[in-house]
């Protein structure tokens, strides 16, 4: 199978006051086409760290991050705000929707960045929200939605460009165990449909639907 | 989906910093707006005032500024000398005295009288009665144009009886009244607000003095073909211990004199009213981003450019800064009026003289410098969104 995205032997140190920190100490992890790959750990292992550096918004202090075999290192800043664009999907903790724009304008937003013509945004956003479960929810603000709502409308935002990976830094953090439950449907869903998943996430029961777990101590893979 | 679209919906969905920021730049826009009329208004309405005579030379005797009246020796001659000139069309002269006005019971009042060779058209709108009769025609000794403040004040108009006394200042004198009668109720474009003025022919005036009097000011209207500048050149050829000025040139020597304190005031108060925009906008929008740091590295992180960030941010500057400049316009304008009308009633100015102009000039040089200041205010907040380290950033959000 084909790598999506691969760490090899990344550290990432953060300068602080006292000396520099390591958040992640030579840790290799690669993810390949269409798989789904958890990453837990306590509060502090690195586990978003590595999934900023995945995710192409951080850079290595060094090794190498491969995203469909180009060293995003060489790209310029323009070439990998493109690649997250087009190639990844995010979804965060918080949601981060634009609580000015609807549902449906928050999902085209993606689209109009990389300048897909109206008429197609369309379509493929009312089919998004109808995939996420929000079709008749379209037309409300973020804070017109629920929590479990937001993150729908979240992920289908990350699913708007058709990404080969979608990443999500705990998606399930802010939402109660049901509404958690019916987000990690929502990722087995698009797992099936064949878009390859990085998540990180202390919570157990998303770890679980995985098809690969990874933990993470003080900066390294452990299992 | 634009940026400016988003731009919009961002302005919409934070109404209320929208509006202060709007109604903000709007007081500042109106002072600044205030401050372009009044940086060019006065000159511009001298301009007027001095063209509304219809005279484009004005001669005088001796060195000095045009305003400064010494008689000129031998005015009638050179009055017939100078509309010889192939370059000049018109010559009319002019002679100012203080005098007193009095009518039937009335106390009399001291007037500013002004003898002119001009008959019809003067610097005046008639408001009542007749013009001043051409001397050939009149049989009036002294037919007189009054202000309208002296006509009510003596209750006089077309027709009544004027007793005129004319008092040459510096001199002792105790010249004896002349009878005139009043041909007309007018307004003088050159008259101040609060003086009592007073139009007759150079001869009722000469009459009046009981001495012949030579004119102070020569007005000349140049022949189109030839303009101002041969004029002015053909008059100190022929009498070169005169100066003649043209209205450019009393203009340029005003602009160079009389209104640098008002230009300097204006340049001052624009500069400050400018820097209270800027900061005003650039505090807003400093303190809006850093409220949205996470949102905007989120939409970092979904690849949403940094030109598009940019470009979102310019136009939040650009529709917060238009809107208020757009307001800041008829509240200028309004604002304008009071300042203007409270302005003029300083003692000695023309009725017709005003502050604040509008001029399209300052509409455009407005809407240059408020486009300045949201590009400018926009800076930083730009910078800001656009370098933040998107990795770090939701790391904090999420902590924080």
């Amino acid at each position: 199978m084909k790598a999506v995205v691969e760490a090899r032997r990344v550290t990432r140190l953060f300068p602080m006051a006292a000396g520099p920190v390591a958040a992640l100490r030579d840790v290799s992890l690669r993810v390949d086409a269409g798989e789904y790959v958890a990453v837990s750990g306590p509060s502090g292992c690195g586990k978003s760290t590595l999934l900023h550096l995945i995710g192409v918004v951080d850079q290595p202090t060094s090794g190498e991050i491969l995203f469909e075999e180009r060293d995003v290192a060489g790209l310029s800043e323009a070439e990998r705000s493109r690649i997250r664009l087009i190639r990844i999907g995010f979804v965060f903790q918080r949601f981060f929707l634009l609580p000015m724009l609807t549902a449906r304008e928050n999902v085209e937003l993606p689209q109009a960045e990389a300048r897909v013509p109206p008429a197609d945004r369309r379509a493929r956003t009312r089919e998004l929200l109808e995939y996420v479960g929000l079709g008749d929810r379209a037309d409300h603000l973020p804070s017109q939605l629920s929590g479990g709502e937001m993150q729908r409308v979240a992920v289908a935002r990350a699913l708007a460009n058709r990404p080969a990976l979608l990443v999500a830094d705990e998606p399930t953090g802010e939402l109660d165990d049901q509404t958690g439950e019916h987000i990690a449907d929502l990722f087995d869903r698009v797992h099936a449909d064949g878009t390859a998943i990085l998540v990180v996430t202390h919570n157990p029961m998303l770890a679980a639907r995985a098809q690969r777990r990874v933990a993470m101590k003080s900066g390294s893979l452990i299992a | 989906m634009t940026s400016l679209w988003l731009a919009w919906r961002t302005t919409k969905r934070y109404r209320v910093r929208a509006m202060l920021a709007i109604v903000g730049v709007a007081v500042i826009g109106a002072l600044l707006f205030d401050m372009l009329l009044l940086s060019r208004g006065l000159l511009d309405s001298f301009a007027d005032l001095l063209r509304s005579a219809g005279y484009d030379v004005r001669v005088v005797a001796g060195e000095g500024l045009p305003i400064v009246r010494l008689p000129i020796a031998g005015a009638a001659r050179l009055a017939a000398d100078l509309r010889a000139l192939p370059e000049i069309r018109d010559v009319v002269l002019i002679r100012i005295e203080r005098a007193t006005a009095q009518a039937a019971s009335h106390t009399a009042r001291t007037i500013t009288i002004v003898g002119t060779t001009q008959t019809g058209g003067g610097p005046y709108t008639i408001v009542k009665g007749d013009d001043l009769p051409t001397s050939a025609s009149s049989l009036d000794r002294c037919p007189v144009l009054v202000s309208r403040r002296l006509a009510a004040s003596l209750d006089v108009g077309p027709g009544s009886s004027l007793q005129v006394s004319v008092r040459p200042e510096g001199i002792r004198s105790a010249l004896p009244s002349i009878a005139c009668r009043v041909a007309g109720v007018v307004n003088f474009y050159f008259a101040a607000a609060g003086e009592d003025s007073v139009a007759t022919t150079m001869d009722a005036l000469q009459d009046a003095l009981g001495v012949p009097a030579d004119a102070e000011l020569i007005l000349v209207a140049s022949r189109p073909e030839a303009g101002p500048a041969a004029a002015v050149r053909a008059i100190e050829r022929l009498r070169p211990d005169l100066r003649a000025y043209s209205n450019e040139a009393v203009l340029a020597q005003f602009n160079q004199n009389g209104f640098a304190y008002f230009r300097q005031i204006s340049l001052v108060l624009s500069s400050l009213t400018m820097a209270f925009a800027f900061l005003l906008v650039a505090t807003l929008l400093t303190v809006s981003v850093n409220q949205r740091l996470g949102e905007i590295a989120a939409l970092r992180a979904l690849g949403i450019s940094r030109t598009r960030i940019a470009s979102l941010l310019l136009w939040e500057s650009a529709l917060l800064v238009g809107a208020g400049a757009v307001l800041a316009l008829p509240l200028g304008g309004l604002l304008a009026l009071g300042l203007d009308r409270l302005l003029r009633q300083m003692p000695g100015l023309p009725d017709r003289l005003h502050f604040f102009v509008f001029q399209w000039r300052a509409v455009i040089m407005h809407a240059m410098l408020f486009a300045v200041t949201a590009a400018a205010a926009a800076g930083y907040p730009v910078w800001l969104a656009t370098r933040l380290p998107i990795a770090a950033t939701l790391r904090r959000e999420v902590v924080g």
